[in-house]
């Protein structure tokens, strides 16, 4: 088993889950809460990469953050840095693609939440920010563990992306369905299986956590 | 119940509620004809029955009152006999936002945070306060709503004469300057709600604020109210003294 593909694989897909967390959640915010009317052309946008092959977001991503990019000219000229065929690279990368897996849930979480429950919550004097915390998020708690886990599962899965903006890269951005695709190529059938194998056990014991989790969730009603 | 608080008259007049309140909602796109609320008014401490038939803009008045409405115009103040709290005034451009009004609202619907325990609920407003002081004051207005021994249980878990109480109780916790009550017995037995109601009464005996009390029956109106506002179609029809009122009422249907 190529165990250098899959720690390098379950980091990626750690780190963009936390980072979508983090992006996630104000996004989401806005997103259910916001009156403001052009509401409707950042939703849309956030939800693009359910539509466009994965190419299309590589292919734009190469053009704007490679070295002779408008943002990656200037990545490389201020920090030196350049995203294209490196792990930074591959999470951004991701972090974009899978956006809409983390955003959605929690969107509609925060919409499910009695609009009575966040009004007693500022009658009793509390900030937005702590009808938040107290309020909307733990009530949204089943939808914050889908949020993460498709998060988590989609990077776990992602092919297109990771070819376009990573490359190929032994221990650093050669992921697991990378290693497989390679195996396949090499007509090795043998290592293409046990990597494969892997995936779908691990993918499958994940969403199994997941649900089992919902279903407790549920019934000790924690959850509205 | 009455050893814990000191149940003793306020000696300054108590504080009044000043309303100047005008919101009009545009034409509904199925062609229903618009709504305007046109309301000028003062509530004194002590109950103001706000009686009207559904539709008749009770809700949205309280609504303007506690902030969770905008009003297009007027002003809504608490006068006491030193000074004026000014929550909204359109001719100054201000409005304080609900969070800062320390004005209680219990709604229809109760809105009791299912996720929290009675405890946790009732504690809810009084962050501000360190945890002693906070245990003290829960305790004390769980005691005097009765519903001290339902402490860690959770609030979609007790019966719906407790929620009642509980709600109650988790808003008055908070001292509040006035009291708002979307017909939040509605939906118990009268035995029931007479019960709450006498507390509530004794709860205001010693605050003497102004509570605006929102239902449409008349039985309810003239065993708790101390005066009457009667809304039809966004505009007061009539007030005054409920016995009053409603022996006049047949002459305003």
């Amino acid at each position: 088993m190529n165990w250098q593909a899959i720690i390098l694989t379950l980091r990626l897909a750690a780190t963009v889950s936390a980072v979508l967390v983090i992006i996630g959640l104000p996004l989401a915010y806005w997103i259910a809460f916001s009156r403001r009317r052009w509401k409707f052309l950042i939703e849309s946008l956030v939800a693009m990469p359910l539509v466009l092959p994965p190419t299309v977001l590589g292919f734009y991503f190469l053009l704007l953050l490679g070295r002779g990019g408008m943002v990656g000219s200037w990545l490389n000229r201020i920090f030196g840095m350049t995203l294209p065929f490196s792990f930074a690279g591959l999470v951004v990368a991701s972090v974009l693609y899978s956006l809409p897996f983390a955003v959605q849930p929690l969107v509609a979480g925060f919409a499910a939440v009695d609009r009575k429950l966040i009004a007693a919550s500022a009658l009793l004097g509390a900030s937005p920010m702590r009808t938040f915390l107290r309020v909307i998020l733990p009530l949204s708690l089943t939808h914050l563990i889908t949020a993460v886990v498709l998060s988590f599962a989609h990077t776990l899965g992602e092919f297109g992306v990771v070819l376009m903006v990573g490359g190929n890269i032994p221990g650093v951005t050669r992921t697991i369905s990378i290693a497989i695709y390679d195996n396949v190529q090499a007509l090795d059938y043998a290592s293409a299986n046990q990597n494969a194998l892997f995936l779908l056990i691990f993918s499958f014991v994940v969403l199994s956590l997941v649900y089992a989790l919902n279903r407790r969730a549920f019934f000790v009603g924690t959850v509205q | 119940m009455n050893q814990v608080l000191p149940l003793q008259e306020k000696n300054q007049p108590a504080d009044r509620l000043l309303l100047r309140i005008t919101k009009q909602f545009a034409k509904a796109r199925n062609g229903a004809a618009g709504f305007c609320l046109d309301i000028s008014s003062v509530a004194q401490a002590g109950i103001t029955i706000v009686f009207g038939r559904s539709g008749a803009g009770k809700s949205t008045l309280l609504d303007c009152i506690s902030g969770l409405l905008q009003p297009d115009s007027g002003r809504v103040a608490l006068r006491s006999e030193a000074e004026e709290t000014v929550f909204f005034d359109s001719e100054k451009g201000m409005s304080i936002t609900p969070a800062q009004r320390r004005i209680g609202y219990v709604f229809q619907n109760l809105a009791l945070f299912p996720h929290l325990t009675v405890n946790a609920n009732v504690e809810y407003g009084l962050s501000h306060l360190g945890r002693e002081q906070r245990q003290q004051r829960r305790a004390e207005i769980l005691q005097l709503f009765h519903c001290d021994s339902l402490g860690e249980r959770k609030a979609d878990e007790i019966s719906g004469g407790e929620r009642q109480r509980v709600a109650l109780a988790r808003t008055l916790v908070t001292e509040p300057r006035i009291l708002l009550l979307d017909e939040p017995l509605s939906a118990l037995d009268v035995g029931t709600k007479l019960k709450i109601l006498e507390d509530l009464q004794a709860w205001n005996k010693r605050r003497r604020i102004p509570i605006l009390y929102v239902t449409h029956s008349v039985a309810e109106a003239v065993r708790v109210g101390e005066r009457v506002i009667y809304l039809g179609d966004g505009r007061i029809l009539a007030q005054g003294k409920p016995e009053e009122l409603f022996r006049n009422l047949s002459s305003l249907d």
